[in-house]
């Protein structure tokens, strides 16, 4: 384990049943980096990044985030996701509770803030997103575009030190996919940690310190954007872009 | 916020209150001085027991059983405490302990007194055969291949599974007098065997019935206790007894009612839907406002433990979702009325503490109802998209903050249909506990009916009171609904 990096990962196994989806990941990410996993479906990136925060438990091997090894017991799991954001794919939003009450539920309830604090924060995060005007809506009235802008604004009100954000606009209408991206890389620019499961190579490209390509279970190849998207080393990773690129 | 904090304030507050109203209850049963007894007596068994049109035993004639308890009671300077319930939960509540002693002209028979000490006797009875007044039997040889009414455990029914054999009878079995004379009038059943005095006072006071038969096999009619209990209330009861039969106040006693001296229950106008509304208003209201409480509290408490059950469903590990399907396996396996038996008759031996028969109601209601309502909380929470769950985990809150702040409230909304459905058959459910002597709105039609024979009128009465109550229900539920909704 070394302290210098925000996410350590050595060796990540994960099985479903006699399904190993996970073959032994090793991933490190260093403070202010963007990490933009790519791969074909199925190829285990989605696990990957749930592994991060356990909402997958890991069948073997560690992750550290900030140094403290998640599946260890002693470790506080809910303080640590704490300063994990996440970001779904189907933006998860609750329901019943208004959009400044989505914000507002986890630091009030988790004392991080006073009610007036954590609405004041709340507004600011809105603003972010550019949707300050909707606080008062209900989930349901959003767009899905929106609703993803208030997922990350939610996720960004518990100031974490890390984003995790799972194909964020795999469920979009493509009018709506810009909007997110732009949020997405204004956080970046900020000097954001995020690892980024996606889809949108353009983002990878222009956003991402990092590219990470995943096939079969493992991280088959990494590096700038410029060395993964045009010199590829890898027969598969040729070919994965091949077929995302020249459609 | 401030609309969450005093909801929770609202909620406490009801928790509390239910806490407290059930420690009042289970104290008022149990915190009694010595000197008062707890006895039990019948419903329906004039003229041993008659009833006052309220259905209490405070009127003017009260039964040759209730007016020499009151004067040996005066005599001997003791007090007591009238339960009142069908015979055969007497003699199991005699057994339990649940009562002291029991005052219902019980016949002392042999098999008795294997389980009960009986006082000097006060009155020999003698059974007699009953058909209906129009019917042609005259005599026991007439009863072969015939059904014939006997009530459960009473000397009735000995002597006439005694002659069963002989006559080649069929036995059809009840649990009070007047529901047994009703179905051998209404041709059921073609006779049926009881108490002299019993049937005679009936008759007297309009059941539609014919004595066939002399007296046979008399039997004496006694108090009593359960065997090597309750000494001391047998003692004074023997002394007192003595003194009023000395006094001649005995013989006074048994005359005024066996000359047929005493009051006709009922006149014709009163008979009449309004009349038995008028004539019984107390009964059935006190029977109703019984109901709704038992419904109430029974739901409440069912709710408390239907969340418990639902929250150890749903949770982690295997102890608690094992424990909890257990239990509601247990609970809405088990018929209702077998439930409330085991915890009223069967649990205070095990035990060694009486459980008052409200406080057995309720925790009869809670565990059969608790166990539906954990299997649909349990649904609902599970209703809810497993994503919400991965969303507030991911934003670090806790199990139980993700559960009730997340979950929950989300999960409630698949969960209210059932709950009103649940309410609905709670409140029905309540007749039930008639069985164990529960003085709710169905014993109450029992009650009535036992001092006018108007079965028809009585039952159509309190099925509208059941549906006035179950309607507001309804309505009160429909509108939560829709609140809940917007």
């Amino acid at each position: 384990m070394d302290k210098g990096y925000k996410v350590q990962v050595e060796d990540l196994h994960k099985s479903f049943g006699d399904n190993e989806v996970l073959k032994g990941v090793n991933l490190n990410v260093k403070d202010n980096e963007v990490v933009c996993m790519i791969g074909p479906s199925g190829s285990g990136k989605s696990t990957f990044l749930r592994c991060l925060n356990k909402l997958e438990d890991p069948t073997n091997g560690h992750v550290y985030i900030d140094g403290y090894d998640i599946s260890d017991p002693k470790t506080n799991l809910d303080l640590v996701r704490q300063n994990i954001g996440m970001v779904f794919q189907h933006f998860n939003l609750f329901p019943h509770l208004s959009v400044l009450k989505n914000i507002t539920l986890a630091p009030t309830q988790l004392k991080k803030a006073d009610d007036a604090e954590a609405k004041k924060q709340a507004m600011h995060y809105l603003d972010i997103v550019g949707l300050t005007e909707k606080a008062a809506a209900m989930p349901s009235q959003l767009s899905g575009g929106q609703q993803q802008r208030v997922a990350i604004a939610r996720a960004l009100a518990m100031q974490p030190d890390v984003m995790l954000f799972d194909e964020p606009t795999s469920a979009l209408d493509p009018e709506m996919v810009g909007d997110v991206l732009a949020v997405m890389k204004r956080l970046a620019q900020q000097g954001m940690t995020m690892i980024v499961v996606t889809h949108e190579m353009g983002f990878a490209k222009s956003v991402a310190d990092r590219v990470a390509f995943f096939h079969d279970g493992l991280i088959q190849e990494e590096g700038t954007p410029e060395q993964v998207f045009d010199h590829p080393q890898q027969p598969a990773t040729q070919s994965f872009l091949n077929k995302v690129l020249n459609v | 916020m401030e609309q969450h904090t005093r909801r929770k304030k609202w909620l406490w507050l009801l928790v509390t209150a239910t806490c407290a109203l059930g420690f009042l209850y289970f104290n008022q049963q149990t915190a009694h001085a010595e000197p008062t007894y707890t006895i039990g007596t019948g419903t329906t068994f004039e003229p041993y027991e008659i009833e006052s049109k309220d259905g209490s035993y405070d009127g003017k004639n009260n039964g040759i059983d209730m007016d020499i308890l009151k004067a040996i009671a005066k005599k001997e300077h003791f007090k007591y405490k009238l339960k009142v319930m069908g015979f055969n939960a007497q003699l199991q509540a005699v057994q339990a302990g649940q009562i002291d002693g029991m005052m219902a002209g019980v016949s002392v028979t042999d098999a008795r007194k294997a389980t009960f000490d009986f006082s000097t006797p006060y009155y020999n009875a003698g059974e007699v055969m009953a058909v209906d007044k129009n019917s042609k039997i005259k005599s026991f040889k007439d009863l072969k291949g015939k059904t014939v009414a006997l009530k459960a455990g009473t000397t009735g029914a000995i002597y006439g599974e005694s002659l069963q054999k002989k006559y080649d009878f069929k036995i059809k079995y009840f649990n009070d007098s007047n529901t047994m004379w009703n179905d051998v009038h209404n041709g059921g059943t073609v006779a049926t065997f009881d108490d002299g005095p019993v049937l005679e006072y009936g008759i007297l006071n309009g059941v539609p019935l014919k004595i066939v038969t002399k007296p046979a096999k008399t039997t004496p009619v006694a108090f009593a206790v359960k065997k090597g209990e309750n000494q001391e209330l047998l003692h004074k009861f023997n002394a007192g007894l003595a003194s009023i039969k000395k006094s001649g106040e005995l013989k006074q006693i048994i005359n005024k009612y066996l000359n047929g001296n005493a009051v006709k229950t009922d006149t014709a106008s009163q008979r009449t839907i309004m009349g038995l509304i008028k004539n019984n208003k107390g009964t059935l209201l006190s029977g109703l406002w019984m109901t709704i409480e038992l419904a109430v509290l029974g739901i409440i408490c069912a709710t408390v433990l239907g969340v418990i059950l639902g929250v150890m469903g749903i949770s982690d590990g295997k102890a608690l979702p094992w424990t909890a399907s257990t239990i509601t396996y247990i609970f809405r396996g088990l018929p209702m009325m077998v439930l409330a038996f085991f915890i009223y008759i069967g649990m205070p031996d095990v035990i060694g503490q009486k459980i008052p028969l409200f406080t057995a109601g309720i925790i009869t209601l809670t565990l059969n109802e608790g166990a539906y309502i954990g299997a649909f909380v349990k649904g609902g929470f599970k209703a809810v998209d497993r994503e919400q769950w991965e969303a507030a985990r991911s934003l670090g809150l806790p199990y139980n903050r993700a559960l009730w702040k997340v979950i929950a409230p989300q999960g409630i909304k698949f969960m209210i249909p059932s709950f009103i459905n649940q309410f609905i058959i709670t409140l029905k459910d309540t007749s039930i506990l008639s069985a164990i002597g529960v003085m709710e709105l169905t014993e109450t039609g029992t009650v009535i009916i036992s001092k006018n024979m108007e079965g028809f009128k009585v039952w159509a009465i309190i099925a509208v009171m059941y549906l006035v109550v179950i309607t507001l229900l309804t309505w009160l539920s429909n509108y939560v609904q829709k609140r809940m909704r917007v």
